[in-house]
């Protein structure tokens, strides 16, 4: 149970005061109703969020949102931005190992009345064709200097192979190639981890779902998204797979060594960071960009391969389909972005760790299409409950350096899963909500489990509650399947 | 839970598993310090795959070294170097011949067989310095690491 001293703003911003600990630099501040605190409360997370707060050239508060659990180092569900000018660092922990796991949302024309028949098939032959589980390797084969051109030109690379159109890059989040990637400073282990796992899902939370519309919440959001209820659409969770652990480990390594240089007093050492402005902090950025690409090509070819079985499953074009890229978000990055602190623009590096960007409507960052609306906020849930659509807001620009939650956040430990979940009745379980599951690893499923999730509804409730970002609609899951 | 050593000392405890809510947390024994390194490594890849054929004979070996400031960044160094080869090798490892192991540096042996031969368990992206302890108690040593999995 967490000691952690906690003041109520309102029923669903919560403060850590900066006198909790010596040296914490801005205080923290969590979105969570008194329901979720409880959970909150249950392991070290706000520890984590007030031992971020020790970070140089922390702005305005070390924030966690609703889905924010015990990570290591950071905590997940984090967002901290520094101010670069002012001797802000970066940190590899701040990012994770995954850098760029995140998750895209592809429509289709079918309800879900057209393909309930054939939805066994389809997950079978989507489990066929997309590699998944521990270590994955796919038929995407590329040599070292192919694999540069993957790390500066991310989605673009998948696209110029046919993989994927023009429409698809403007909806990834940085059109899916992220500017000032430096193939150099990227470890040849890390090119050598990364050489086949292009187009591979991975394992763990990771996974490709296929979900129908429950819920609309905004008609005219909907509408602009050319959404209705019972309508199929497809999610996809990855990201940077090997090659982003090793930048990850890397860098960390290098960092380590960066407290002592830059005389840096952070209480966790897998905070190590380095300012922005440094030899390592540019290095860093660098390679973790590349990383960043990489994982934007790896969904943009998961998406191909999709497209690819949905063709095969009902003999069909996807175009025909109408499946077509929503968007794409990254959920642990770290981006230059500039903000408004204290009445003077400040050029900022904001940390999302297990957070997603949540631009409101009219931010320059968005494409045409999404000018009105706001950008697309997408929240995977569990494989048993529900994901979301949701846009992002002004006030999340204004309050949380423009992010949101990133999904529901564990509750429970794999451990503690494995030992109080039965992997039949669950199946049993999910098969009577008429949820399909295939897996690689069937430890994999109970460690995934929805009841060692929170429930993403209410995770959801907050962010539009605390209004960072606001409902468009609701998916439910009808076949899924996992590393 | 508890797991059994598989090495050459049969059933002797190495390691138990630690709450943590999103990751993967072990402790584990060693009778020095060299044991502790090996048994944390064969602990790792434990959780990482488990042995779907008969062992083999035809064992790849490598020659690990590895610098660091102190033991701790040495130990953590030491599980994301072994971590890191065996992607990039399509290898896990199951014997760890540690030669020197002083506060700052480590030279070893690994010895692994081809992935095909395991089944995939979980997939460990690091070992982290979160919570790490390393502790020694009359020549003893004990260590408590968290992984990212």
């Amino acid at each position: 149970m967490s000691e952690v001293p906690l003041e109520k703003i309102d029923d669903y911003r919560w403060r850590i005061p900066r006198s909790y600990k010596p040296g914490m630099r801005v205080p923290g501040i969590i979105y969570a109703d008194e329901k979720l605190l409880k959970d909150i409360r249950n392991d070290k997370a706000l520890e984590q969020v007030a031992n971020v707060a020790f970070l140089p050239g922390i702005v305005k508060a070390s924030l966690a949102m609703p889905d924010i659990h015990w990570g290591y180092g950071f905590c997940i569900g984090g967002v901290a931005a520094t101010d670069i000018d002012s001797g802000g660092v970066i940190s590899p922990g701040g990012v994770g190992f995954d850098i760029n796991c995140g998750v895209r949302l592809l429509k289709t024309n079918f309800q879900y009345e057209d393909i309930k028949d054939k939805i066994k098939d389809l997950v079978y032959a989507l489990f066929s064709d997309i590699p998944a589980g521990v270590g994955s390797k796919g038929d995407i084969r590329v040599s070292a200097k192919e694999e540069e051109k993957i790390l500066v030109k991310g989605s673009r690379w998948a696209v110029e192979k046919g993989y994927g159109t023009e429409e698809d890059l403007e909806c990834t989040e940085e059109y899916g190639a992220i500017e000032g990637a430096d193939p150099g400073a990227v470890s040849e282990r890390a090119y050598e981890r990364g050489k086949a796992q292009s187009g591979t899902l991975g394992s763990g939370n990771h996974f490709l779902e296929v979900q129908a519309i429950d819920q609309l919440y905004d008609r005219e959001l909907c509408d602009a998204f050319g959404f209705n209820l019972g309508q199929v659409t497809i999610m996809i969770h990855s990201g940077s797979r090997g090659l982003g652990y090793q930048v990850c480990d890397d860098y960390t390594r290098s960092m380590v060594r960066c407290l002592q240089k830059y005389n840096i007093n952070v209480p966790d050492r897998q905070l190590a960071c380095a300012p922005v402005n440094s030899d390592e902090g540019k290095a860093y950025l660098g390679a973790m960009k590349c990383a960043a690409n990489y994982a934007w090509a790896n969904r943009q070819c998961l998406m191909h391969l999709t497209r690819e079985v949905f063709e095969k499953v009902f003999a069909m074009s996807w175009q025909k389909m109408g499946m077509e890229l929503i968007y794409d978000v990254a959920h642990n990055i770290a981006k230059i972005e500039k903000y408004e602190i204290e009445g003077k623009e400040k050029k900022l590096c904001v940390h999302r760790k297990g957070a997603t960007r949540a631009f409101g409507p009219g931010h320059p960052a968005l494409p045409e299409r999404y000018k009105k609306t706001g950008q697309p906020v997408i929240i995977p849930g569990d494989m048993g409950r529900n994901s979301y659509l949701l846009v992002g807001t002004k006030k999340a620009e204004e309050e949380t350096f423009g992010s949101a939650c990133h999904g529901a956040g564990r509750l429970k430990s794999r451990t503690a899963a494995l030992r109080s979940i039965n992997l039949n009745t669950l199946l049993k379980e999910l098969e009577s909500k008429g949820i399909i599951v295939k897996a690689s690893g069937r430890g994999t499923i109970v460690e995934e489990a929805p009841q060692a999730y929170k429930d993403v509804n209410e995770v959801v409730d907050v962010v539009a509650n605390a209004g960072i970002s606001k409902r468009v609609c609701r998916m439910r899951p009808l076949g899924v399947i996992k590393g | 839970m508890v797991r059994l050593h598989r090495g050459p000392i049969l059933f002797v405890k190495n390691y138990e598993f630690i709450e943590h809510t999103a990751d993967i947390g072990i402790r584990v024994r060693g009778g020095n310090l060299k044991a502790l390194f090996a048994n944390a490594a064969s602990a790792m890849f434990e959780i990482i795959a488990e042995r779907r054929t008969p062992a083999s004979t035809a064992l790849k070996s490598i020659k690990i070294a590895q610098q660091a400031e102190n033991l701790e960044e040495l130990f953590i160094n030491w599980l994301n170097e072994l971590l890191s080869l065996s992607a990039a090798k399509n290898l896990i490892f199951s014997r760890f011949t540690i030669g020197v192991l002083d506060n700052k540096s480590l030279q070893a042996v690994v010895s692994g067989e081809d992935a095909a031969a395991f089944k995939p368990n979980t997939e460990i992206k690091a070992a982290t310095y979160h919570q790490l302890k390393l502790e020694e108690d009359n020549g003893k040593w004990m260590a408590e690491v968290i992984f990212d999995v």
